[in-house]
């Protein structure tokens, strides 16, 4: 191509539209950056200290933590998903639904529910001790470890790795498990020869996300007393004020997470098995009868037991001991809080997401296509601790530079005004959950396709009145479940929140765990319902989606 | 000097892949309907989509009169283009009916301009009565017809068909195939009309061209 002609092609694709792509894209990876560059700044004493005597601890329990988690959501989540998908049995609707619920129940409000139901004076041990006469030994109730740790995030973050693999299970593979079958293997040998193997991607796909779950995770870590990364970033920065440290930290973790990716990448690489041909044949179950069907009801109805009614029955009976003190004018003013912030983000948030979705599904292969997918998507890798400080490091840097400014509009010499203001937040919600509303947004691109835009534009719209007249009406409903996810997000988020808000701003997230660390964890039920309510809300409305979607 | 000309126009889709296109040269005159026939993957879509301004050749030349579309230094953007395209499967807009369809491409007229136009293209495709319509609820021989009329409303240089016929039943297809050529005449219209079946263009098209891989 000549030069003349790049040139023209250039011309041709710049518009406002890409501009403001692009100029999101470096936002959302600026705090990253500056991350980065933590690694080759200058080390202080406390650094010395961290590193000698905590860094390795803090490795380890992270490392075990994801380990643990990540091999026990596997065995749930896969085995789950292999029962709901081949077989039939009582209930299975019901519970195909209901494995997905735990998603609704941030696992930090888990953590304090069930710690404190397993405590000495907590509802489990007084049930055995009054109505029973047991005294058991302590240590059998003792969740406040690293096993209790993994017991809770297995039993709320196992339904990534349900819901990915059975998705795959239903749609992909009959073609190879009837074969199997005709083939006259029995279900243990399809399940461990065929099935496992055959569902490798989507397993590595839901585990990660898992991993990056535990490795955002502040609540329950530090409810627990478990020396994580994220839980030694706040240390340094609200213990010992050392931001230099915990910036270095932080730039260790994103470390961990980068090799994650990489590793998950590489098990996805070659092993995306696919059948060949676009014909998708739904997966035939098989009836359960007698004994494996009811040791199926049995494993089903434990884990929605343990992983959505139990916690959820106990924080309604809290509810009820503790309303009349907590629903006052504050809790207004928490909803209010909780509700605006929500909205201004997500409104952004969606904006951009539709802005850059748009301008990349006409070239969809393209390097460029490639890299702002990337850039988007990179917020929710991060864990939010991480991102918060890189965050307060470019807010920080942004006030420096603007500080005469602020005293020509009249604001005392040194003052912090971006990064003292709740702009701040959402400028870190957007980057977090910018991934989650531009998939949704992205597959509704996907599924209209591109013809209805050309079609316009050949009638002589431009980019943006076809947007408006054409693309904005067929992507609606994908615009709208982008925004009730993001939603759910932001609602439950608890470590970005905790971090970047401004003094005594206070949501339902950080209310409940506010009341959760002052050992006032019934009076923390009632935000942490809300919380959970909202999140059934978006669960309920994602599951609907999928299945009209089906249809 | 003809109507209508491509010179050398190359085209390819990414790198790797050789050009689907090489220094395809065509000239029409007005009013001349032109059959492009070869088989999937011989890069006769493309060839539309390079008029139509969706896609940007590597080398080469479009114009229409004097008015060059696209060069080395050039390149005139679809909205601008005055080129009406009817897509392989009429890409409807689903959320708006038969009336809002054909009103589509007509918002650089006068309102009243556009009543007239619509009436006029209604009666010309025989779908009056239909206007209140949404395209799911119109048979695929009544969706091509509204699909011709709104391409055809803002009264474009020239028209192009992207396998019109491939969506309709077969005992359907030579009954249309008929109504087709009459409307084009009708219409007067320079067109060209991409196609892998050499019925379809041997009774429409005054002249064919065929493609190889």
């Amino acid at each position: 191509m000549t030069g003349a002609a790049l040139l023209r092609n250039l011309k041709r694709k710049l518009n406002g539209w890409v501009a403001l792509s692009v100029m999101g894209a470096f936002l959302a990876l600026l705090p990253s950056l500056y991350i980065l560059l933590g690694l080759f700044a200058h080390t202080n004493e406390n650094w010395q200290h961290i590193q000698e005597y905590m860094l390795l601890d803090y490795a380890l329990q992270s490392l075990w933590l994801v380990l643990g988690t990540g091999a026990c959501t596997i065995i749930v989540g896969v085995s789950l998903a292999w029962l709901v998908a081949a077989y039939d049995f009582p209930l299975r609707r019901f519970f195909a639904f209901a494995f997905v619920l735990p998603l609704a129940i941030p696992p930090y409000i888990a953590a304090y529910t069930y710690g404190n139901m397993l405590s000495y004076t907590g509802s489990i041990q007084t049930f055995l001790r009054n109505s029973l006469g047991w005294t058991l030994d302590q240590r059998y109730f003792d969740i406040m470890s690293m096993k209790g740790a993994i017991f809770i995030f297995t039993l709320f973050l196992f339904p990534y790795v349900y819901l990915i693999t059975k998705t795959f299970l239903e749609k992909q593979s009959a073609a190879f498990i009837e074969n199997a079958r005709l083939l006259g293997k029995n279900s243990i040998h399809i399940f461990f020869r065929i099935v496992l193997p055959l569902s490798q991607a989507a397993i590595a796909g839901g585990a990660s996300l898992v991993a990056f779950e535990v490795l955002n995770d502040f609540g329950v870590t530090n409810h627990f007393g478990i020396q994580s990364f994220t839980t030694a970033i706040f240390k340094t920065w609200f213990g010992m004020y050392d931001v230099d440290s915990a910036i270095r930290l932080a730039a260790w973790l994103m470390s961990l997470i980068i090799g994650i990716f990489v590793v998950e990448r590489l098990v996805r690489k070659r092993k995306k098995f696919s059948s060949p041909t676009n014909r998708v044949t739904p997966l035939r179950r098989r009836k359960l009868t007698g004994l494996p069907m009811y040791a199926a009801l049995c494993f089903c109805m434990l884990i929605v037991s343990l992983s959505f009614f139990i916690p959820v029955v106990q924080l309604s009976v809290w509810a009820t001991w503790t309303y009349e003190e907590v629903l006052n004018e504050r809790f207004v003013q928490l909803l209010t809080n909780t509700l605006s912030i929500s909205v201004v983000s997500i409104t952004l948030l969606m904006l951009l997401a539709v802005t850059v979705a748009n301008v990349i599904r006409y070239s969809r292969t393209s390097v460029f296509a490639m890299v702002m997918t990337r850039l988007i998507s990179m917020g929710y890798s991060i864990p939010g601790a991480v991102l918060s400080i890189g965050v307060l490091a470019v807010m920080i840097s942004l006030d420096k530079e603007l500080g005469p400014l602020y005293v020509w509009l009249g604001f005392p010499e040194g003052k912090l005004v971006l990064s003292m203001s709740l702009f701040m937040l959402v400028f870190a919600y957007i980057i977090r959950f910018l991934a989650v509303g531009f998939n949704a947004v992205e597959a509704g691109f996907e599924k209209t396709g591109n013809r209805y835009a050309e079609a316009a534009r050949m009638l002589g719209m431009g980019m943006t009145r076809t947007f408006f007249k054409v693309d904005l009406p067929l992507i609606k409903g994908a615009v709208i479940t982008g925004f009730i996810l993001v939603f759910m997000e932001i609602v439950k988020e608890l470590p970005l929140t905790l971090l970047l808000r401004p003094f005594n701003f206070e949501t339902l997230a950080t209310k409940a765990y506010q009341y959760a660390s002052d050992e006032q964890i019934q009076q923390a039920s009632i935000p942490s319902l809300f919380i959970i309510a909202v999140g059934i809300i978006s669960v309920y409305f994602y599951h609907w989606v999928g299945e009209r979607q089906a249809k | 000097m003809s109507f209508f000309q491509l010179e050398n126009v190359t085209f390819g889709y990414g790198t790797g892949s050789g050009p689907v296109l090489r220094n395809f040269s065509l000239r029409m005159e007005q009013g001349e309907i032109v059959g492009i026939l070869g088989s999937s993957g011989c890069g006769k879509s493309t060839l539309l989509r390079l008029i139509a301004g969706l896609e940007a050749p590597a080398g080469g030349r479009i114009r229409i009169g004097e008015r060059v579309l696209v060069d080395e230094r050039q390149f005139v953007e679809p909205e601008h283009r005055g080129v009406g395209m009817i897509f392989q499967d009429y890409a409807l807009f689903p959320h708006l009916t038969v009336e809002q369809n054909i009103l589509f491409g007509l918002h650089r007229l006068p309102k009243k301009e556009r009543e007239v136009r619509l009436r006029e293209m209604l009666a010309l495709v025989q779908m009056e009565g239909f206007g209140k319509r949404y395209p799911h609820e119109l048979s695929g021989g009544q969706q091509q017809r509204v699909a011709f009329a709104r391409a055809l409303a803002p009264r474009p240089a020239i028209l192009l068909m992207d396998e019109p016929f491939s969506n309709l039943d077969a005992d359907l297809k030579q009954k249309i195939r008929e109504e087709l050529k009459t409307l084009l005449r009708a219409a007067h219209i320079t067109t060209i009309l991409v196609t892998h079946d050499r019925e379809d263009a041997e009774t429409i098209c005054d002249r064919i061209i065929r493609m190889a891989r």
